[in-house]
């Protein structure tokens, strides 16, 4: 399966997502379209996980701001990641500056809604 | 335009760093943002002050920016008529206005859920954004549609005023504002 790497941009975070066991999504988030800009991602997260995905995938996130679309598309985007928990193992570390606290929370937040996720608050 | 009403948004809010009026694309968001950015930087403001600072102001702007884009306002002559002002008073807070031209039924539905924000304190906001945002019930093509909670969760006041101009178009406008803890 190949990779696949998005630049950031002053709005879109980069995103690389490495066939080897590691997704990468860092920077700031407000597109316009936000579904549309993610949907390559999530496809290839669909194909990875449709029998591609090695023995352990590590997705580290470390997004500094982000609008209420993006917010939406990071809850579907940890949907599909549960949806493949059970047959994969997966963690997840959500990396914040530690002097901010709306990124902190929203990653609380995170891990309230799925229970079943591994997902680490790492602070920086 | 009602220049007056830009006047009044002048000068209640202080010292003016940042006002935009016309046509809002994503790149003049990116550009205004990078300006804000600019202006925390140099005013010191905390991260988390100042993150709240451009969440608000890019909600706010991506709203007029979509409202602008739809099929609803298809007078081409209010059109373009956005607003967008960024200021703060002398003790330092922020109030970031925002004004444009609605339907009545956006109008409908923008109230709506103001009055059900207005209704709540921040914790019932957090939680109600949360259930949205699982929800899914009001998900269209550009987002989950939960700007206005998103607004609501990172600032510390929101007023908000609809004015008619005919019987189908409003201006809406919309003062929030976001106290900064020094």
């Amino acid at each position: 399966m190949e990779n696949l790497k998005l630049e950031a941009t002053k709005y879109t975070p980069e995103i690389s997502l490495d066939a080897s066991g590691t997704v990468s999504l860092t920077g700031k988030s407000y597109p316009e379209n936000t579904f549309e800009f993610y949907a390559p991602m999530m496809a290839w997260l669909e194909e990875y996980f449709a029998g591609n995905a090695v023995e352990k995938t590590t997705i580290n996130m470390e997004i500094i701001y982000f609008n209420s679309s993006s917010s939406k598309l990071f809850f579907d985007f940890f949907d599909l990641l549960e949806d493949n928990q059970e047959d994969h193992k997966i963690e997840i570390n959500w990396i914040f500056d530690k002097e901010n606290e709306s990124a902190q929370e929203a990653g609380e937040d995170f891990i309230e809604d799925f229970e079943a996720l591994n997902i680490n608050l790492v602070a920086k | 335009m009602d220049i007056g009403e830009i006047q009044r948004m002048v000068e209640d809010g202080g010292i003016v760093f940042l006002s935009y009026g016309g046509f809002l694309s994503q790149a003049l968001i990116s550009a205004m943002t990078e300006a804000l950015e600019k202006e925390a930087e140099y005013s010191d403001i905390s991260m988390n002050a100042s993150n709240n600072i451009f969440t608000v102001f890019i909600e706010l702007s991506q709203n007029i920016m979509n409202y602008s884009k739809s099929e609803q306002v298809n007078d081409k002559s209010l059109k373009s008529q956005g607003l967008i002002v960024v200021s703060k008073s002398e003790r330092g807070n922020y109030y970031i206005h925002s004004q444009n031209i609605i339907s009545l039924q956006d109008k409908n539905n923008i109230e709506l859920k103001l009055i059900e924000i207005q209704s709540l304190d921040k914790d019932g906001i957090k939680k109600r954004y949360r259930e949205l945002r699982k929800s899914g019930q009001n998900t269209h093509s550009k987002g989950g549609g939960i700007g206005f909670y998103e607004i609501a969760k990172r600032c510390d006041s929101i007023e908000y005023e609809f004015k008619q101009i005919n019987e189908d178009k409003f201006y809406f406008h919309l003062k929030t504002t976001i106290t900064i803890d020094r």
